[in-house]
């Protein structure tokens, strides 16, 4: 019947137009580049199940639209995000520079707990970097973001980046920073947990294949 | 020699005394199969003695099976509870493990029919409690299937294994289970059964009990530390509770697992789940305390939340998103409306604004609520940036296409980039160019978003009221949502269901929904009248006698005017079905004729209610039927029986005049109208508007004279019309009121005793969806093409069809 996962975390791409959000969301989901990519129009939605740390993660993600048009309908999807990826172009500074304003909004409209991953994507047209990885570090420092270098084009780092994430989220879980059954926390149980009593090995080999890649 | 042959003649007399005094034979027969039917009875009824005595000299085969399933005598008695008969048979030999054709030993036998007695002696003649019959089977099995506890406690301590499996991999437990035995599911696991064991199929005995609904069970079974599993097809238990639509039982599920009820929730987007069977469930989860409705509405409310946002984004499927959001919602009102099970809270139904806790389940909806209000105005942007740039939507996507080009070239070559200016242009002509796009591909995902929205409003009204909160986000949005409608009137007939709940809405739409082909509107219309009706098909469902309409032939009208009228709304709406007294005839054919002369009937001038209009086909109310005292009684009949011909698409034989339909649909007439009773008058009326009647000298007043049976009165218009002067200048409100006066006013009572009757079946919201000629080709039509009386209402018949 329908899959198993023992959490459903709720996951944001934001970021200017043009930064490449769908790509990596389909760079993710299909391990594919998206050719003749469109302007989002609203939010799109995607999900995957992921493994982490011998969890079965269900991540499903809104891509939102990076128009300034979009922006009303696209902030009211932010409510009960757990994590988000925020993307920019390293070949375009205008979009580095709108980070704070991506920034701002995703910490007041979703839940203050939120994970940000802050992705300079477009790793792959080194030759038109207009900013510098360690610029973008020391921006990510200073606001407390993870932060990678992405191509939705070559699919590098593209994984981490999610996993990264949901792994943060784990943890926080974990350590009781995190409570999943507050509601708005983008977090949900999966009844996964209760038939994993009946196929330990099943998971956890497929817990090996996964943390390979 | 005298002696012996005395001797032998005083057996064989005292067999005979013994015999005759017996009605029996006293002597077995030699062989074996004679002998074994003579016995047979004798063994069911328990009758050792005579059993005991055939036996003593014979050379019976106490073992001889026989019969089609190859049984022995000790079959037949421990079968038939024979308990001494059972032991005679054990003590001359008998084997107490001997197997049928089936396989079954006498121990099976008095297992499945709870002979104690015969299987404590089987027992004692050491029968063995552990062979199976041909399917598997144990005595166990058998003892369990039917919950023989007691028997079963007995019997336990001598079988080897407990979970000794039959054909099917199924212990005895879960067979107990299954049928819900719960000391004998106790008595299995205190003698060691395995609580977790599955059958061939991966079935434990939870889900087996969770599959027939077995409460009690499931929950021993849960306490004693039964594990949640799947079957080999992924079938959970709690799959199966909900397919059963066993409300108790996931209860119990839920109460050791709790995190099924997540998994509960979460199948309310599953296609493959029946709705009512999980809205079964659902409401009887709610319903254990104010926590559980609380906690089943919010976790629906987030659900159909995330559907919404789901069916918001364009790369989803829009049919199956908006299904599944339409389902969870149409749960969610149900389990709303149902209300919490404590009865204080009962009268409180939640419209007091947010404060009443009750309502706090809504909230997770708000989110969707406003992502939907936000792309409203997002489209109401759009609409107003494509109506500033009236040519943008092609000659800019030309522009855009040609600098996107340009763009892509520039790219290639690695040249510097495009300006800024140039970039913007570029942003610009795109956000023109999808901005078209944007409107069509969203209307009908945010068409079916406003649905939900507005069952969510309505669920929290008393029934009939629509929301003010709705309303006004109708009146808000009202731009955007035409617009909708005017691309795609489709939606109106999918989503916006509410129009035909809330008058105030609906003539913002009306003159769209006019537009759009009657086939459709029909099928509209009929959707929602039989809305409440459990099943479409009603004519064809079987009748109870009671409800039959008897007429009589030669008083059809007073007959079924008294049959009607004795019957109820309720059942008239659920079908019809007629008998003529002393006909057999019944059925459709009868329904169909019966609505046929019944309003030929109708219009007979010997009841005065109806006239006929100048062309001397077309009728309308009598305006003096006064004549006959009970006839605002008739006209009530007139528009039930016409309602219930629409009702039941049923044909009439009856035309009226084309004002009588307008009154039917609350249309206004029109001086027109007037040359349907009166076509000369009417003539006159045109003249009037047509030409300057100032200097004319007509000396008209506000009133007319009318002929009451001969004498003439004096009618005002209005009030002290008698002195105002008809002037160029109010002539128009002089027409339309003389028009009134000869249409409507002279036969309101008539007109509003027929609407009542008329209003019980067809409620005016759904009959305004047609206008009069509509309303005569659903009433009158197809039998009647070929009458010549139907040319006057045809305006372009094929389009109809």
């Amino acid at each position: 019947m329908s899959e198993t996962y023992d959490f459903l975390f709720k996951f944001l791409v934001i970021g200017s137009a043009g930064t490449g959000k769908s790509c990596l969301l389909h760079q993710f989901i299909e391990n594919k580049f998206k050719q003749d990519s469109n302007h989002t129009i609203g939010v799109e939605f995607g999900s995957r199940v992921v493994n982490v740390g011998g969890k079965t993660v269900k991540l499903q993600i809104w891509d939102t639209a990076g128009q300034e048009r979009f922006r009303s309908v696209t902030r009211s999807y932010y409510r009960g995000a757990a994590g988000a990826l925020l993307v920019y172009d390293i070949t375009s500074r205008e979009t580095y520079n709108a980070l704070t304003n991506w920034l701002t909004d995703a910490r007041t409209l979703a839940s203050p707990n939120i994970v940000i991953i802050l992705c300079g994507n477009k790793k792959d047209l080194d030759a038109e970097r207009e900013v510098t990885f360690l610029e973008a570090s020391r921006f990510a420092q200073e606001n407390e973001l993870i932060f990678l270098e992405t191509s939705a084009l070559t699919g590098e780092n593209v994984e981490e980046g999610f996993l990264k994430c949901a792994r943060t989220i784990l943890n926080k879980i974990d350590s009781g920073e995190l409570d999943p059954e507050r509601m708005g926390s983008g977090i949900q149980y999966g009844d996964a947990s209760l038939r994993q009593l009946r196929q330990p090995r099943d998971t956890t080999t497929q817990n090996k294949q996964q943390c390979n890649c | 020699m005298m002696e012996r042959a005395m001797e032998q003649l005083n057996v064989q007399l005292s067999r005979l005394t013994r015999s005759l005094r017996r009605a029996r034979t006293v002597e077995l027969p030699e062989d074996n199969e004679t002998a074994v039917y003579t016995l047979m009875p004798m063994v069911m009824a328990d009758q050792h003695r005579s059993v005991s005595e055939l036996l003593l000299n014979s050379k019976f085969d106490v073992n001889y099976a026989f019969g089609r399933v190859k049984r022995s005598l000790l079959h037949i008695a421990a079968n038939c509870g024979s308990v001494e008969c059972l032991v005679l048979l054990l003590k001359r030999g008998a084997n107490p493990n001997y197997q049928d054709i089936s396989g079954c030993t006498p121990l099976h036998l008095a297992a499945r029919n709870g002979q104690k007695k015969c299987m404590g002696k089987l027992l004692e003649y050491n029968a063995d409690v552990n062979i199976c019959n041909n399917e598997g089977l144990t005595a166990i099995h058998w003892l369990a299937v039917n919950g023989r506890t007691e028997l079963l406690h007995d019997l336990v301590q001598h079988v080897s294994n407990v979970d000794v499996e039959d054909a099917m991999g199924q212990t005895a437990l879960h067979v107990a289970c299954q049928n819900g035995h719960k000391t004998t599911v106790l008595c299995l696991l205190d003698s060691g059964a395995d609580i977790n064991r599955s059958n061939v199929s991966g079935a434990t005995p939870l889900y087996f009990a969770c599959s027939h609904g077995q409460r009690d069970t499931a929950q021993i079974l849960l306490s004693h530390g039964a594990k949640y599993l799947a079957d080999k097809n992924g079938i959970t238990p709690l799959d199966l509770c909900v397919q059963g639509g066993y409300g108790e039982t996931c209860e119990i599920l839920i109460q050791h697992h709790a995190r099924l009820f997540q998994t509960l929730i979460q199948m309310t987007q599953n296609e493959d789940v029946k709705e009512n069977m999980l809205r079964q469930v659902l409401e009887h989860v709610s319903q254990q305390n104010d926590i559980h409705y609380q906690r089943v509405l919010t976790s629906l409310a987030e659900v159909a939340t995330t559907n919404g946002h789901k069916l918001l984004s364009l790369s989803s499927s829009y049919e199956a998103q908006m299904k599944s959001l339409l389902r969870i919602v149409r749960i969610f009102c149900h389990v709303f409306r149902l209300g919490p099970s404590s009865p204080n809270n009962g009268n409180d139904m939640g419209y007091n604004g947010n404060k009443t806790p009750r309502s706090q389940v809504f909230k997770p909806l708000e989110l969707l609520w406003h992502s939907l209000d936000e792309w409203l105005m997002l489209i109401s942007t759009e609409l107003e940036r494509t109506r500033k740039n009236p040519s943008s939507s092609s000659s800019s996507s030309e522009i855009a296409s040609l600098l996107l080009k340009q763009r892509e070239s520039d790219h290639s070559g690695t040249t510097p980039k495009l300006s800024l200016l140039d970039h913007q242009i570029v942003m610009e002509a795109e956000a023109y160019v999808d901005g078209e796009d944007v409107i069509s591909m969203t209307a009908n995902r945010l068409s079916a978003v406003i649905q939900a929205f507005y069952m969510c409003c309505s669920c929290q009204m008393p029934q009939g009221m629509t929301s003010p909160r709705f309303i006004e986000f109708v009146c808000k949005h009202d731009e955007v949502l035409k617009c909708f409608v005017t691309r795609d009137p489709k939606i109106i007939f999918n989503h916006f269901h509410f129009l035909l709940e809330c008058p105030e809405l609906m003539s913002r739409f009306m003159h769209i929904i006019k537009n759009q082909p009657f086939k459709d509107r029909c099928e509209w219309f009929y959707e929602h009248l039989l809305a409440g009706q459990p099943d479409s098909d009603m004519v064809h469902r079987p009748v109870n006698e009671s409800d039959i309409l008897l007429i009589h032939r030669d008083s059809i009208f007073r007959s079924s005017c008294e049959m009607v009228s004795k019957s109820t709304n309720e059942k008239l709406k659920q079908g019809i079905a007629v008998r003529f007294h002393g006909e057999e005839g019944m059925g459709q054919g009868v329904v169909r004729e019966w609505f046929d002369i019944l309003s030929n009937e109708i219009i007979n001038p010997d009841y005065a209610l109806f006239t006929q209009s100048a062309d001397g086909t077309t009728f309308q109310p009598n305006s003096n039927s006064s004549v006959n005292p009970d006839h605002l009684n008739y006209f009530q009949f007139a528009g039930q029986i016409l309602g219930l011909a629409l009702y039941h698409r049923q044909l009439v034989n009856i035309y009226f005049t084309r004002s009588f339909y307008k009154h039917i649909l609350g249309i206004p007439v029109n001086y027109q109208d007037v040359s349907s009773i009166d076509p000369e008058y009417a003539k006159n009326l045109q003249w009037i508007l047509d030409n300057d009647i100032s200097d004319l000298g007509l000396e008209l007043t506000f009133s007319v004279e009318t002929d009451v049976f001969g004498a003439m009165e004096e009618v005002p218009l209005k009030p002290g019309g008698s002195s105002i002067l008809v002037t160029q200048d109010n002539k128009a409100e002089y027409v339309q009121l003389v028009t009134e006066l000869r249409m409507t006013r002279a036969i309101q009572p008539q007109i509003n005793a027929f609407l009542q009757g008329f209003h019980t079946f067809i409620p005016p919201s759904l009959i305004q969806l047609f206008d009069e000629y509509e309303l005569v080709i659903q009433l009158v039509t197809f039998v009647t093409y070929r009458n010549p009386r139907f040319y006057k209402y045809r305006r372009s018949p094929l389009s109809y069809c």
